[in-house]
């Protein structure tokens, strides 16, 4: 009769008689929430075998009707009590139990899981691994410098409209993301640099603050984030899916250098683009904290850009430039590497745009300290 | 050319009645009524392009098909409640044609997502219904593997066992030979033999690979990309010696459509001069 059974009390039984072990599979196992696990009825089982040589009958004579379910415990059961040595005989089993049962095949031998490997092995193989990325870097770097000429003189494998393409991405594509990011930070600072300085009467000195602040810091470390996040990741995930489909393969035994044809347009205009986002940036954290001191100090948007170019040389400016150009490469670089060496399958591309970003924001705030380390040693 | 008489009364396995499959206003097929048997393999076969994948989209409630109805044992697909729908999906297992394995997990997580999302078996419990599931499609001890490290046959057994995994009634399969060489085709036909036989599964192939279609299919239904309507149904094997249409018969036995209109004699269409394969 059909039942539900909520434990799995209900859908076997073992009794020892006449020196046999009898496993009887009961009840209604379409039915049951609760099965058996086949670690359980070895363990059962194995308790009533004694010494081991006493023979196991799996019966399936009580059986409500021939669930899929009883033949997977039917063939762990048997797999593990062979795997002991004891002697298994199934009786009285369904004829579509028995079929699946036939139809299962055990492990080859050959196929079985390779163990953990022995720790010295472990650490030549990351070893190895971390020299085999960074030769990879390194050849990436190499070829960036061997190339880019190639690019200059109009020799590169290039497809213009695939470069002018990167170059709109990166740069108008980017415009209104950046505007509203820099605007607002400026006037973010802006605030901060009021409220302290006309504390003790010093209102005239917000745009030393926030100009040499934009100019110097905040404009290209921004942007940069922003293109990490915007450009970067996309790089990544586009560069991924081509390595998935097999299109990078396509273009190498075309004979088209995958690194002139597709990181050589990214690098270029990432590069390109960058400079002009960071002057656009700091244009607008300027004016951001410009409108705020006029709002909050009543300073005339004329007094404070004369404050500015007297406080604000032209070297921050400069120094900031460089910055944005350096982030540009680093952040082509970082996604056009790993992107390009991601895995084939649909989870290798979001990890790759997720490490571009991590790896570019990372890179970003070094290249960041190695800047104001440079700059603080030469005094400018 | 052997028509289902849409007239009967609902009967055990599958029933599709004058279905009319389009996009838009692009008909794709129209009028198909056919019958799938309890513990049988149907064939949907046809050249590339004529709606086999599309009528399988819709025979798994995919896509929703512009006329017609379709039931499984009497119950109606699309006119039962979300409730019901949902029970007899999960009925079907489907085989995909790229084998659709999530690649961010094992094979054994792919096989055992079904159940931890439609049973409450432990997991300890799950872990014996998924390597006995393996172990049936011949990849016993694989479980800890990405689908990235399996061969192509071995990804489309994995995905076979996913689709076994709830113990389905019916079984869909999306050109399940594609991109397999000889051999391996052949293992994975006696494993889907074995599998209905074993099972008592009802299961519906879309493919359009011979050396299978006479292997495994037990009845078939061909689609015509031109007139866009079933026009033979039957054992592949008796329509590829007496099909009424002369692009049936070229298609199962790899002709030319002139050369079957003329070893055959004149089918009831006017010969078409494309080249079927």
């Amino acid at each position: 009769m059909p039942q539900s059974a909520a434990s799995d009390s209900a859908l076997y039984r073992i009794d020892a008689r006449n020196e046999t072990v009898v496993l009887a599979f009961t009840g209604d196992w379409g039915r049951a929430t609760r099965l058996p696990t086949s670690d359980r009825l070895v363990e059962r089982v194995r308790v009533q075998c004694g010494d081991g040589s006493t023979p196991v009958v799996l019966d399936g004579s009580g059986l409500d009707n021939a669930h899929p379910r009883v033949a997977a415990l039917v063939y762990a059961v048997t797999q593990h009590l062979k795997s002991h040595s004891i002697p298994v005989e199934v009786r009285a089993m369904p004829e579509t139990v028995h079929a699946l049962v036939d139809l299962a095949r055990p492990p080859a031998a050959s196929g079985a899981q390779a163990g953990r490997m022995p720790w010295l092995q472990w650490l030549g193989r990351a070893g190895r691994n971390r020299m085999a990325a960074g030769a990879s870097t390194a050849e990436l770097v190499g070829n960036a410098f061997a190339s880019t000429p190639k690019l200059a003189v109009g020799k590169a494998q290039v497809r213009w409209v695939d470069f002018m393409a990167m170059i709109r991405e990166t740069g108008a594509s980017s415009l209104p993301v950046v505007t509203i990011v820099n605007l607002l930070i400026g006037a973010v600072l802006g605030f901060v640099g009021a409220v302290q300085l006309s504390a003790f009467g010093a209102g005239l000195y917000l745009a030393d603050l926030v100009g040499i602040a934009v100019a110097r810091e905040m404009a290209a470390i921004m942007t940069a984030f922003i293109m990490a996040g915007r450009v970067g990741a996309t790089f990544a995930a586009h560069l991924a899916t081509m390595q998935a489909n097999e299109e990078i393969d396509a273009l190498r035994m075309i004979g088209v250098s995958p690194f002139e044809f597709l990181v050589l347009p990214r690098l270029t205009a990432l590069t390109l683009m960058m400079p002009l986002l960071f002057l656009y940036a700091a244009a607008l954290g300027i004016g951001g904290g410009m409108i705020v001191a006029d709002m909050v100090l009543n300073t005339s948007p004329a007094s404070f850009l004369g404050r500015l170019q007297d406080a604000v040389a032209a070297r921050h400016f400069v120094i900031g430039f460089i910055k944005a150009v350096c982030f540009g490469v680093l952040i082509a670089l970082a996604s056009c590497y790993l992107g390009m060496r991601a895995g084939r399958n649909a989870a290798e591309v979001g990890r790759a745009a997720t490490r571009t970003v991590v790896v570019s924001i990372i890179g970003i705030i070094v290249i960041d300290a190695i800047f104001a380390l440079c700059t603080n040693a030469l005094g400018v | 050319m052997a028509r289902f008489d849409a007239t009967r009364p609902p009967e055990r396995g599958i029933v599709v009645r004058d279905l009319t499959l389009a996009y838009g206003s692009a008909v794709v097929q129209q009028s198909l009524s056919f019958h799938v048997a309890p513990a049988s393999i149907f064939v949907i076969m046809g050249v590339s392009g004529c709606g086999k994948s599309t009528l399988l989209r819709h025979m798994i409630d995919l896509e929703r098909a512009e006329r017609g109805d379709i039931s499984f044992d009497g119950q109606r697909l699309w006119t039962t409640d979300a409730a019901e729908r949902a029970a007899l999906q999960r009925r079907i297992g489907v085989l995909f044609q790229s084998t659709a394995l999530w690649s961010s997990m094992t094979v054994g997580e792919n096989v055992g997502l079904p159940l931890q999302l439609h049973t409450r078996l432990s997991t300890a419990e799950i872990r014996d219904q998924v390597a006995f599931k393996l172990a049936l499609v011949g990849l016993a001890g694989q479980e800890s593997r990405m689908p990235s490290e399996l061969s192509g046959g071995m990804q489309k057994r994995a995905g076979l066992a996913r689709a076994i995994a709830l113990d389905p009634d019916y079984l869909f399969l999306d050109e399940p030979s594609a991109g397999l060489d000889p051999i391996t085709s052949q293992r994975l036909d006696s494993l889907i033999m074995n599998l209905r036989d074993a099972l008592q599964l009802s299961v519906i192939a879309v493919t359009h690979e011979l050396p299978s279609i006479f292997t495994i299919a037990d009845d078939s239904i061909y689609l015509d990309n031109e007139s866009r309507r079933a026009i033979a149904h039957g054992d592949p094997r008796a329509l590829a010696a007496d099909a009424e249409h002369a692009r049936v018969r070229a298609f199962l036995n790899r002709q030319s459509v002139d050369a079957s209109t003329r070893a055959e004699g004149d089918g009831p269409e006017s010969p078409a001069r494309s080249e079927v394969l």
